[in-house]
C-alpha cells in the first residue's frame, strides 16, 4: 500500500541532538488522546513507561554511551510509530480500515475496524503496535485529528527545542541535511518513514533498530502466498471446466 | 534575572552552574539551544552529569558546596590571564576605588575579614570601606595598580585560589577547569557575550548569595553585565517568584524592594533617613535617592485618606521587626517548634515536605492550636496530624482546609523570571467551593475588620484604616468581589491631586487627579501619588483617555532582532528588557558590541525633553547621555554609579571566600583554618543536629527536581499522567558507591541523616561519580524532593527528602542549606 | 426396487457435511481477510463478527476433522498395486479411454486427498489457534501466519477439486453424502474390490 502522494507527504523529524529529555512530549500525547495514567514503578531509569504501552503512544528512551571526555554520555530519543510507507502493519492487518493511510501520509487506525488479530504486532519493524484493554489497536497515530484541521501533533507542539519537527516531509530532511545531519535515519527505508530521525552519527549508537524491514516471512506471504491463492483458485476453477469440456464427467458405462 | 529568558539566545558562552535548565527549565533550553545553533557553547558544572549536562558542550564535575573555589579559581585565571575587559572593568566597577589601609582579607586572616567578632558570628564592617577624598568622593586609580585598589585586592584574594587548590577542593579535574575558565574567560572580549545561570543549586548553600556574589565578579571582569546575551540569571523555581518577591512577600521588604521597617526607626523621616542612599558623585544616578517617593506613595496606596502628613502618611500603623529580628523561615519554624505560635496559615505551600528538617516541621505544626491549610489538595501540611511518626490522639492542632483556585481558574498577572508581568484569563470555573486566593482574603479582612471594629483589640489602626476599594461593596460595606484589575491599578498608582512639575516655567501639569500615574518618575514623595509598587508603575497606564493594562499586551514586534519584543506584556522597570543597559555602550555610547547593539546613543536624535541626542534599542536606564560625554554612570541603582566588585554589604565579607558547607566530609577546608561560615546561624536544638566528617553519615548528598514533578509534588503527583514518568523518589548514585553498599540498580534503598531517613529507589548510574580530592575519595547521591507519603495513596512514592536537610541557612538570606549535607545509605 | 450398498454411516455423512460447511465458511471468511474484501466482510456482519465466525468454525472444523479420522484414516493408509496403477493412468480422468485398474471402497486420489486435508487441516487449525491465543512471541506467530496461509493455500486448491470431482465430475456420487447408499451395480462397478471383500461380487 504504497502511499504515492509524497508530494503532499507530512512527517515528524526527532533531532535527538536536541532532545533534552524533559518529556513534554509524552505529556502532551497523553493529554491530547486522553490516554489514562499507568501504574508504574521506579526500575532505576528514567525510562517510564519502559515501552510503548496501550496507554503510551511515545516514550523517551534514556540511554547510556561511552564518552571519551564525559564520564558517560546520555542519550534521549522519542521512540513512536515511524508512519511507514511501506507499513508491515497495514500489509498484514485483515480488517479494512483498521489500520490506514492518511492523506498526509500518517498510518492510523480506527478501533471500530480493528478486529484485535494482533497481527500488526507482529509484522512492525519497530514493534509499536500495542493493544488496549478492549484488544483494540492504538499507537501514535500522529495526530490525525489536530494534523486534519492545520495543527501540529500535540507532541510537537508542546516540544520546547525542536527536537520534534512537523511538516513537509520532504522539506523536513532537506532542511535537516542542510544543517549539518549526515544521517537521515528512514529517509528511504521501508519505502520512506514518516517518523524521520536527523542524526550526525551512527543512528545505531541511539539504539535504532538497523536496517529495519517487515519480517521476510510477511513480504513472501504478501508477494508470492496472496497471488498464489487467487491463481490457485482460478486455476482450479479454469482447469474443472476445461475438464468437463474436454473429457466430460465419469459415463459408467464407459468402464468395463 | 537582570537579562530575560529569549535573551539567552544572544549569548555566546551559557554557564549551567547551580542549575539544571534541561530537566527544570525546559523552556530556557529553547533558547540555549537557539544560541548553540549559532555556534555559542554549553558549560555544564554539576556534581552530577544532567539532562542539561547531556547537551553541553563541556561538563565539568563539582563537588556539592564548593562552587566559591570553582569561581574563585576562575577569577584568579581570568585575572592571571589577562582576559578581563579592562575598558568596561576601569569605567563601570569600583575595581579603580581605593579601599581603607585597614581593611584585612582572608589571605591575611587565614579565612576571615578584617572585624569579626567571634561571640557574635558577625563583622563590623568599618574596615570594608573606601578611602574618600575632601569632597567625599572615593578615591580611585584608574591604572589599577595601587595596592589597596580593589582590582589589587581582588587579585590578592583569588591568588591563593589556584589551579591545584581548587580541583582538590571541588574535585574536578584541573584540566576541565582549564577548559571552562578558558571558554568562560573567552567572554572577556567586547564582541562575546557570557551569561550565567542559575538556581537552588546555587542558593541553598550557606555560602548561597556570595554563590552568586562570585560571578557577579566575573560578570564584571569580562563585561557581561548589562548586554544582550549576557548578565546573571535567576531561573526561578516557581512561575510567579518573581511576583511574589516584587510584591513584598518576603519577611524584610515591602512592595518594590523597599525594606520592612523596623523598632529603630519610629518615623517615616528616619525610615527615609537610614534607608535612602546618598553620594557625593554628581554622576551617579543613584536611583534609590527616589525612597522618599516610593515609601511615601506607597502608604497612599495602602492607607488612602488616612494617610496624611500630620501622621506620617500612616507610617506608624506599618508592622515593625524588633531591630536585629530575622522573620525567615527557618526561624519561624524553629519559633513554632519552641511553641512561640498559636495560628498558622499554610498559603499555597507544603512545608510538611518543602522545609528543609521537615520532622522539625512537622513537629512545629503539631505544637500549633489552629492551622489553615489553603491549598488546591489536602497535603501533607493539612494532614499532618496522621503522618507518619504522629499520634492523632496527641496533636491538638485544629486544622481548617480553604480549598483555593488553580492559576487557570482566576485572572491575574504572574511575573516570570525575565521579570515579564504578563496577564493573565481566567480559562476555567474552579471546582467546587474553591475559591481565588483574593477573595478568601476579602473575606478573611472583612471578618478580620469587624472584629476589630467590635472589640477594638490591642491596635486595630492598621487594619480599619487599610483601603480596600477592589469592587462594588455591600449594604455593609464589603467588596463583594475582588476585581483584579482594581488591584492591578493601585498597585500602578494614581495621582491623587493635580501634579505638576515645578521646575517647568511655567509649571507643567504632570498628570490629573484620579488618573492612572504614567510612570515612577512622576511619583510624588507629598503624598499626592499613590502606589501600591513603584516598579509596576506604568504597567497599567492611561493612554489617551483610555487605560492601557500593558500587562495585558501581546504584540509579535522585535525591532531589535535581539529578541527583546518590548509590545508583549510588559516588563519591570519601565519595561526594561535588559537592566544596566547603559553597560553595553562604551563611555561614548558605541555599542560595545556593533554586530548585538542593545543600546546605542544617537547624538542627533531629538530627545524626550525636546533637545538632541537620544537612546536607541532597548529602554535605557535613565535618558541622560553616555557617561563619556556629560552623562551619568550605568549602574544607576548603586549610589556610586558603578558595579561593585568590592561588595561591603554581604555578611560574610566583601568578597567571596570558600568555605565549607555546614556538614561536609573535610576535617579542614583546604583554603583556611575557618572550616564554615563564620556568619551563619547556628540552630542549637536537639532536632537541628549536624553532623561533619561523622563515620556515620559519610556521603555528601543534595537535592534536586526532575523535569516531571513540582515543588512537593502537592500538583504533580495528583497527575497519574506525571506520576507514571516518575513514580518514586529515586535517590541517585555512582556505580562505585553503589558496588561499596552491595547495592543494585533498582533497588529500594533508605537515606539516613543525622535529623530523619527516607527510602528511595536506588538509580545507579555513571552519571554520578566520586570526587577525587588530594587525600580522599568523596562519594555524592542526589535525590528527588518531590515525594510526600500523603500521595500516592500506598505510600509506593515514599516520603520527602527534606527529612534529611539541615535547620542551617544562608548567612544573608537564611535560604536553608539544601544542597550539600551528609547522609549515608544502607539496603532497606 | 434397485438394490442399494451403505457406503458411508449416519454419523460420516453428518461429520462430512459439518466438515465441509465450516471448511466452506473458513474459506470464505479466509479469503475475506486475505484480501480485506468488504463484501465478504458484509456477508458476516463486519469483520469483528466473522473473525469471531472464522475462529469458532476453526474449532468446529478441527473437531470435525479428527472425527472424521475414525472413518477414513485407516483407509487412507492402505495402498496395493493397483493403487500404484491407478495413478499411471491418472484415475482415468484425463481420458475415459484408458483401463483403470479395479478400486476399492476408495481409491488413492481420495486418500492421498483425505491425507492431504488432514495435515494441512490439522497445521491450519493449529496455526490458526497461535495466532488467536499466543502472545508475545512474534517467531511463533509469524511461523503460523506463514503455515496457516500456505495451508490455506492448499484448501482453496483442494476444496474446489473435490467438489468438482464429487458432483459434476462424477454424477451419483454427491447421493452417496446425501443417503449414505449407492446402487449395488453401480458399486460393482466402481469398488470391485471393495464389493468382493464384502461378499457382494
Amino acid at each position: 500500500m504504497a502511499n504515492d502522494n509524497t508530494k503532499n507527504r507530512k512527517a515528524i523529524l526527532v533531532t535527538p541532538e536536541v532532545c533534552i529529555g524533559c518529556r513534554a512530549c509524552q505529556v502532551a500525547c497523553k493529554s491530547w488522546n486522553q490516554l489514562p495514567g499507568i501504574k508504574t514503578k521506579n526500575n532505576g531509569t528514567y525510562q517510564n513507561p519502559p515501552d510503548l504501552a496501550s496507554a503510551a503512544f511515545n516514550i523517551i528512551r534514556y540511554s547510556e554511551v561511552p564518552s571519551e571526555k564525559n564520564p558517560v554520555r546520555w542519550l534521549f530519543v522519542s521512540r513512536r510509530c515511524m508512519h511507514c510507507d511501506d507499513a508491515g502493519c497495514m500489509k498484514i492487518c485483515p480488517a479494512p480500515g483498521a489500520l490506514y493511510r492518511t492523506k498526509e501520509g500518517a498510518v492510523a487506525f480506527d478501533r471500530d475496524k480493528c478486529i484485535g488479530c494482533k497481527l500488526c504486532v507482529n509484522a512492525c519493524p519497530f514493534d509499536v503496535p500495542r493493544y488496549d484493554a478492549d484488544g483494540k489497536v492504538t499507537k501514535c497515530h500522529l495526530c490525525f485529528d489536530r494534523i486534519g484541521a492545520g495543527m501540529q501533533p500535540a507532541c510537537v507542539k508542546t516540544c520546547p527545542t525542536g527536537a520534534l519537527r512537523f511538516g513537509d516531509r520532504a522539506e523536513l530532511v532537506s532542511t535537516a541535511k542542510k544543517d549539518g545531519f549526515g544521517t537521515i535515519y528512514g529517509e528511504e527505508d521501508l519505502g520512506g518513514l514518516g517518523t524521520v530521525y536527523a542524526f550526525k552519527e551512527e543512528p545505531k549508537l541511539y539504539g535504532m533498530t538497523d536496517d529495519p524491514a517487515i519480517p521476510s516471512s510477511v513480504v513472501f506471504w504478501h508477494t508470492v502466498l496472496k497471488p498464489f491463492a487467487v491463481a490457485g483458485l482460478g486455476g482450479v476453477v479454469a482447469a474443472a471446466a476445461i475438464h468437463y469440456l474436454a473429457v466430460g464427467p465419469h459415463k459408467e458405462e464407459e468402464e468395463v | 534575572m537582570t537579562n530575560h529568558w529569549i535573551d539567552l539566545k544572544n549569548a555566546d558562552v551559557i554557564l549551567a552552574m547551580g542549575s539544571n535548565p534541561a530537566s527544570n527549565h525546559p523552556i530556557s533550553m529553547k533558547w540555549i539551544m537557539r544560541a548553540r545553533e549559532r555556534g555559542a557553547k554549553l558549560i555544564s558544572v554539576d556534581p552530577r552529569f544532567t539532562q542539561t549536562s547531556a547537551k553541553a558542550d563541556l561538563y565539568a564535575p563539582l563537588r556539592s558546596g564548593t562552587d566559591i573555589a570553582f569561581l574563585g579559581g576562575m577569577i584568579n585565571y581570568i585575572l592571571e590571564k589577562n582576559l578581563y575587559f579592562k575598558e568596561y572593568v576601569v569605567n563601570y566597577t569600583n575595581a579603580s576605588f581605593l579601599v581603607s589601609p585597614d581593611y584585612k582579607g582572608p589571605a591575611d586572616l587565614d579565612g576571615l575579614f578584617s572585624g569579626y567578632n567571634k561571640e557574635k558570628r558577625s563583622y563590623d564592617k568599618a574596615t570594608w570601606s573606601f578611602q574618600k577624598d575632601e569632597n567625599g568622593l572615593a578615591l580611585k586609580d584608574p591604572t589599577l595598580q595601587d595596592p589597596n585598589c580593589v582590582f589589587q585586592l581582588l587579585k590578592k584574594h583569588y591568588a591563593r585560589y589556584t589551579l591545584d587548590k581548587v580541583t582538590n577542593i571541588t574535585g574536578t579535574p584541573k584540566e576541565k577547569l582549564v577548559e571552562v575558565y578558558e571558554l568562560y574567560g573567552s567572554t572577556g572580549k567586547p564582541d562575546r557575550a557570557g551569561t550565567e545561570c542559575y538556581a537552588m543549586g546555587w542558593t541553598q548553600h550557606t555560602v548561597g548569595t556570595q554563590n552568586i556574589r562570585a560571578m557577579t565578579i566575573i560578570q564584571m571582569l569580562l563585561g557581561n553585565m548589562g548586554i544582550a546575551g549576557g548578565g546573571i540569571n535567576a531561573m526561578r523555581g516557581e512561575s510567579n517568584v518573581q511576583g511574589s518577591t516584587d510584591q513584598g512577600l518576603l519577611f524584610h521588604i515591602l512592595p518594590g524592594y523597599n525594606p520592612v521597617p523596623n523598632a529603630a526607626l519610629p518615623d517615616l523621616a528616619t525610615y527615609i533617613e537610614k534607608n535612602t542612599p546618598t553620594t557625593k558623585e554628581p554622576r551617579s544616578v543613584n536611583w534609590w535617592s527616589n525612597r522618599p517617593k516610593y515609601i511615601t506613595s506607597y502608604l497612599k496606596a495602602i492607607y488612602g485618606t488616612a494617610a496624611t502628613k500630620e501622621n506620617d502618611f500612616g507610617y506608624g500603623w506599618l508592622p515593625k521587626l524588633d531591630v536585629g529580628q530575622n522573620g525567615s523561615w527557618l526561624n519561624l519554624f524553629d519559633k513554632m517548634h519552641q511553641g512561640q505560635f498559636e495560628g498558622f496559615f499554610a498559603w499555597g505551600q507544603n512545608p510538611a515536605c518543602s522545609g528543609a528538617n521537615s520532622n522539625k516541621t512537622r513537629a512545629a505544626l503539631a505544637k500549633l492550636k489552629w492551622m489553615v491549610n489553603v491549598n488546591l489538595y489536602d497535603n501533607e501540611t493539612g494532614s499532618f496530624w496522621r503522618g507518619p511518626g504522629m499520634n492523632p490522639k496527641d496533636v491538638q492542632t485544629e486544622v481548617f482546609m480553604l480549598p483555593c483556585c488553580s492559576s487557570v481558574e482566576k485572572e491575574g498577572s504572574i511575573s516570570n523570571s525575565g521579570r515579564w508581568a504578563q496577564w493573565r484569563y481566567k480559562a476555567v470555573e474552579p471546582p467546587g467551593q474553591s475559591w481565588p486566593d483574593a477573595e478568601i482574603m476579602n473575606d478573611l479582612y472583612f471578618k478580620v475588620k469587624e472584629l476589630y471594629k467590635k472589640e477594638g483589640g490591642a491596635f486595630p489602626d492598621p487594619i480599619l484604616n487599610l483601603t480596600w476599594d477592589y469592587g462594588e461593596k455591600d449594604t455593609a460595606g464589603k467588596v463583594k468581589h475582588i476585581d483584579i484589575h482594581a488591584v492591578a491599578k493601585e498597585i500602578n498608582g494614581y495621582f491623587l491631586e493635580d501634579v505638576y512639575d515645578m521646575k517647568a516655567t511655567p509649571p507643567k501639569l504632570i498628570g490629573k487627579k484620579g488618573d492612572l500615574v504614567t510612570s515612577f518618575p512622576s511619583l510624588q514623595a507629598d503624598g499626592t501619588t499613590s502606589c501600591g509598587n513603584w516598579i509596576y508603575c506604568n504597567s497599567y497606564i492611561l493612554k489617551d483617555g483610555k487605560e492601557v493594562n500593558m500587562m495585558a499586551r501581546r504584540g509579535k514586534d522585535d525591532p531589535t532582532g535581539l529578541g527583546l519584543f518590548p509590545g508583549w506584556s510588559w516588563c519591570w522597570p519601565v519595561n526594561r528588557r535588559i537592566i544596566y543597559n547603559r553597560a553595553s555602550v562604551n563611555p561614548q555610547g558605541e555599542p560595545w558590541d556593533p554586530k548585538r547593539p542593545l543600546l546605542k546613543w544617537n547624538a542627533t536624535k531629538v530627545g524626550p525633553t525636546g533637545t538632541p541626542g537620544a537612546w536607541e534599542g532597548d529602554v535605557p536606564d535613565g535618558p541622560a547621555p553616555p557617561m563619556g560625554t556629560d552623562g551619568k554612570f550605568p549602574f544607576i541603582m548603586k549610589p556610586d554609579g558603578v558595579a561593585s566588585i568590592f561588595g561591603p554589604g554581604l555578611n560574610e565579607g566583601p568578597f567571596p571566600e570558600h568555605y565549607e558547607a555546614l556538614e561536609c566530609p573535610l576535617e579542614e577546608n583546604s583554603m583556611s583554618k575557618q572550616r564554615i561560615n563564620p556568619t551563619i546561624k547556628i540552630f542549637g536544638g536537639e532536632s537541628d543536629a549536624f553532623y561533619s566528617c561523622d563515620a556515620r553519615f559519610p556521603f555528601v548528598a543534595t537535592t534536586y527536581r526532575a523535569s516531571e514533578h513540582w515543588q512537593t509534588g502537592c500538583m504533580t503527583r495528583h497527575c497519574s499522567w506525571l506520576l507514571e514518568m516518575q513514580p518514586q523518589n529515586f535517590v541517585e548514585m555512582s556505580v562505585e558507591l553503589a558496588k561499596e553498599l552491595g547495592i543494585s540498580n533498582g533497588e529500594t534503598v533508605v537515606v539516613v541523616s543525622g535529623r530523619g531517613e527516607v527510602q528511595a529507589v536506588a538509580m545507579v548510574s555513571e552519571r554520578f561519580k566520586p570526587f577525587k580530592l588530594e587525600n580522599s575519595t568523596v562519594h555524592q547521591v542526589g535525590l528527588t524532593w518531590h515525594f510526600g507519603w500523603q500521595f500516592p495513596e500506598d505510600g509506593s512514592g515514599f516520603d520527602s527528602a527534606n527529612l534529611l536537610t539541615p535547620t542551617v541557612g544562608d548567612a544573608n538570606t537564611m535560604i536553608p542549606e539544601s544542597k550539600a549535607f551528609m547522609v549515608n545509605v544502607r539496603k532497606a | 426396487m434397485t438394490e442399494m450398498v451403505r457406503k458411508s454411516s449416519g454419523d460420516e455423512i453428518l461429520n462430512h457435511w459439518v466438515l465441509a460447511v465450516s471448511c466452506i465458511l473458513l474459506i470464505i471468511s479466509g479469503y475475506g481477510f486475505l484480501f480485506q474484501t468488504e463484501a465478504i466482510g458484509s456477508l458476516f456482519g463486519g469483520f469483528n463478527t466473522m473473525k469471531t465466525v472464522h475462529n469458532w468454525v476453526g474449532v468446529v472444523f478441527i473437531l470435525s476433522l479428527l472425527f472424521s479420522m475414525r472413518h477414513s484414516f485407516k483407509d487412507a493408509l492402505e495402498y496395493d498395486e493397483d493403487d500404484r496403477q491407478w495413478f499411471k493412468v491418472a484415475g482415468g480422468y484425463l481420458s475415459h479411454k484408458v483401463k483403470v485398474p479395479p478400486m476399492g471402497k476408495y481409491n488413492p486420489g481420495q486418500k492421498l486427498y483425505y491425507l492431504a486435508i488432514l495435515g494441512a487441516g490439522i497445521a491450519i487449525a493449529l496455526s490458526g489457534f497461535a495466532i488467536w491465543l499466543v502472545q508475545g512471541n512474534q517467531t511463533l506467530i509469524l511461523i503460523s501466519h506463514l503455515v496457516h496461509n500456505v495451508s490455506f493455500c492448499i484448501f482453496i486448491i483442494a476444496v474446489p477439486v473435490h467438489i468438482y470431482l464429487s458432483t459434476l465430475a462424477n454424477p451419483g456420487t454427491f447421493q452417496i453424502m446425501v443417503n449414505g447408499t449407492l446402487p449395488l451395480e453401480v458399486a460393482k462397478k466402481r469398488y470391485p474390490k471393495w464389493m468382493k471383500a464384502a461378499g457382494k461380487m
